[in-house]
């Protein structure tokens, strides 16, 4: 009798079944783009054994009556051409489905996961195992033999307080994740008592939410925009030299992420046409929390940072800006707060009385803290870092790109082979404050590339006479 | 700045997009699209979704509205049978679209429809006692024979239906309390369906009881 290995999903994984919706169905995509039109047959295998590498990747999304959990299935994954827009929803309630899929478009293999399953490290760590693989199978005499020196994310330029994640052997186990073991049964100091009823758990999870993320500048604007006709995520990449723009954000003295997003800050600001009294920008920005507590989960692990700046009070010029910024985030992201942040939640999530409540009822709750989160944010970003791909991959390999579907405004940014890729994403049509974005880096004089998803009816139109009268 | 793919007009500002080199705007056509152009598909959801929605807030009334006409003068009479008739089907075709990835978990949501369905019927047709005579145990007792059918010749894992085939056997027993409390017309429909329950809970608990219990554990985890 096979009796199914299961596992718990993870406290951060939780969120993302409350929070889904048609516009965000929290589905995140890591692409490569090799030297060459991708070969579907070699890529099929190339998937069939990283695949067998990875029983984390062969579970599917179970729900039981308190929560959900991941289970092993049998299934096994096809690559596709890419038909279906980016980042298109992966999983759907009682569909026994993969929580990942492998596609191809040209030079470009795309991972699209489900969140719940992994974060982007985790991705990338499959995703490289798979293009090294790919690269491998294409050209087995001139390669070697595939496993050379492991990826490799340096986040050291993305992050002010982070360091070159060394490169691991991920645990690619259905195995129990690492909020678990590194903060399960510990307390935060300074914790207050916690309520005992299961309504004064509800209430206590929103006012923690609430506190943790309300805004302390003052009203919070938020991007307003035409949504996509069939809740298609608009994508807007964008392509510069690595260097040109790590040298903008060293003359600020920041980092690249606190750079980009003082940038972006900005250029919502300049797109805006007047904040009217919401002066002040709300940003969430996830980290990486193995660069902190030794992890080689494939699964999340990761925590996030809210900071914000508030305009039309002292200087807004984008290196105040900066510094505005950095002097919130670096205290933030050390190892000390996280772990607080982190036990606070976990503390949370293991409330007696709150476990035995319902999972319908606890996606109400979490739906509700995830509404009030959304109402402090302006934008939301994420940095992957430099990445380095294992073996022969690197020479094979040019631009890797990062996006998630998103319900605010968002670019995930990552560099490869000196290109840095900054993917914006919208649940709108509009893409003002990217273009604005774009400007003031060209203006800085950097050589900017850009690449976009049609959304609109006219777009698509236009693209269709171009093919049929070229 | 330079464009990638054939653009008409630039994604961002607007501007022509000249192809080959940089035209006034300063924007050009660089490279083949590395993004496919994806038709839009959605719309159709939506409109399932409307409909879907629609269906539902129409059985609600219609149910509510046949409530409403109970016992009056001039009730629906004939149009009843038919209209609770069209409210069954829909209702039934709403469960199999939603709970179409388990046919188990489906099996047990027909159950429950049908009976709730039958049994609502019989109230507002003067109640004769045929919902709980007939319609349950005929319900109850058929399902459990496919049920027992359907896992046996289709590719089900036994993990993916054995609490929905045990909560579907279990409601197999209701027509024996139906029958004890003394509801019931006919007593052989209700002692057919019961004696299949208990027959098929003693199967279950010889050959599948560590699946149960294992199943259990999984989905109660606190």
């Amino acid at each position: 009798m096979n009796r199914r290995a299961w596992v718990r999903l993870d406290n951060a994984s939780n969120i993302f079944l409350a929070a889904r919706s048609d516009v965000d169905p929290k589905v995140f995509r890591v692409s490569a783009e090799v030297d060459h039109e991708v070969d579907p047959e070699l890529l099929q295998r190339a998937l069939d054994t990283t695949f067998d590498r990875y029983p984390l990747y062969h579970s599917v999304l179970r729900s039981g009556i308190f929560w959900y959990y991941l289970q092993d299935s049998d299934l096994r994954p096809r690559v596709r051409p890419e038909s279906q827009h980016t980042c298109a929803p992966i999983y759907f309630d009682d569909k026994r489905a993969l929580l990942f899929r492998v596609i191809y478009h040209r030079k470009r293999i795309m991972l699209e996961i489900f969140h719940a399953l992994s974060d982007g490290t985790g991705a990338l760590w499959f995703l490289s195992d798979l293009v090294e693989e790919y690269v491998w199978l294409r050209s087995p005499e001139a390669a070697g033999t595939p496993g050379g020196p492991k990826l490799e994310i340096d986040q050291g330029w993305g992050s002010p307080v982070a360091r070159g994640i060394p490169a691991p052997e991920p645990m690619h186990e259905l195995v129990a994740d690492s909020f678990s073991e590194h903060f399960a049964g510990k307390r935060a100091a300074g914790d207050e008592p916690k309520p005992q009823s299961g309504d004064g758990a509800a209430r206590y999870a929103l006012r923690e939410a609430k506190g943790a993320l309300r805004p302390k500048g003052g009203r919070v604007y938020r991007v307003r925009g035409t949504r996509t006709p069939d809740n298609r995520t608009r994508l807007v990449e964008l392509t510069a030299p690595a260097g040109e723009v790590i040298a903008l954000a060293k003359a600020e003295g920041v980092s690249l992420t606190m750079y980009l997003t003082a940038l972006l800050l900005d250029s919502v600001n300049r797109a805006s046409g007047g904040l009217g009294k919401a002066r002040t920008m709300g940003v969430s920005i996830p980290v990486n929390l193995r660069q902190h507590f030794p992890s080689t989960s494939a699964r999340n692990f990761f925590a996030t940072v809210r900071v914000e700046h508030r305009f039309g009070e002292g200087l807004d010029d984008i290196g105040s800006i900066c510094r505005d910024l950095d002097e919130q985030f670096r205290p933030q992201a050390t190892r000390e707060a996280l772990e607080a942040k982190v036990q606070k939640l976990i503390a949370f999530e293991r409330m007696a009385l709150l476990r035995i409540v319902p999972r319908a009822l606890k996606n109400v709750i979490l739906r509700q803290i995830n509404r009030a989160n959304n109402r402090g944010l302006t934008v939301a970003l994420s940095n992957l870092g430099n990445v380095r791909l294992p073996g022969q991959a690197e020479a094979h390999v040019g631009r890797m790109l990062f996006h998630v579907a998103s319900v605010r405004p968002q670019f995930c940014a990552m560099s490869h082979a000196g290109e840095l890729t900054i993917s914006f994403t919208s649940p709108f049509v509009e893409t003002d404050h990217v273009r604005e974005f774009a400007r003031r880096l060209t203006e800085a004089g950097v050589h900017v590339t850009v690449a976009a998803t049609r959304v609109t009816e006219q777009e698509l139109d236009e693209q269709q006479r171009a093919v049929v009268a070229p | 700045m330079q464009l990638e793919g054939a653009w008409a007009r630039c994604p961002l500002c607007g501007a022509d997009a000249a192809a080959g080199g940089a035209g006034a705007s300063g924007v050009a056509v660089a490279r083949p699209d590395p993004l496919p152009s994806i038709p839009l598909a959605f719309s159709r959801r939506r409109l399932f979704r409307a409909l879907f929605l629609t269906s539902l807030a129409m059985i609600v009334l219609s149910l509510a509205a046949q409530l409403l006409f109970s016992g009056q003068q001039g009730a629906p009479g004939a149009l009843r049978i038919v209209w609770l008739a069209i409210v069954t089907l829909w209702l039934v075709t709403i469960m199999a679209v939603r709970k179409r990835h388990n046919l188990a978990k489906g099996t047990l949501y027909l159950v429950v429809i049908v009976s709730a369905m039958s049994v609502y019927w019989d109230y507002l047709t003067g109640w004769h006692g045929w919902s709980l005579s007939f319609t349950i145990p005929i319900v109850c007792g058929s399902s459990i024979l496919a049920l027992m059918i359907t896992v046996q010749l289709t590719r089900i894992e036994v993990g993916d239906h054995i609490l929905y085939t045990v909560v579907t056997v279990l409601l197999g027993l209701a027509p024996i309390v139906f029958l004890v409390l003394g509801w019931v017309s006919t007593s052989i429909p209700s002692l057919i369906c019961g004696s299949l329950s208990v027959i098929t809970l003693a199967l279950l608990q010889t050959t599948r009881g560590a699946e149960v219990r294992h199943e259990l554990k999984k989905r109660l985890n606190v």
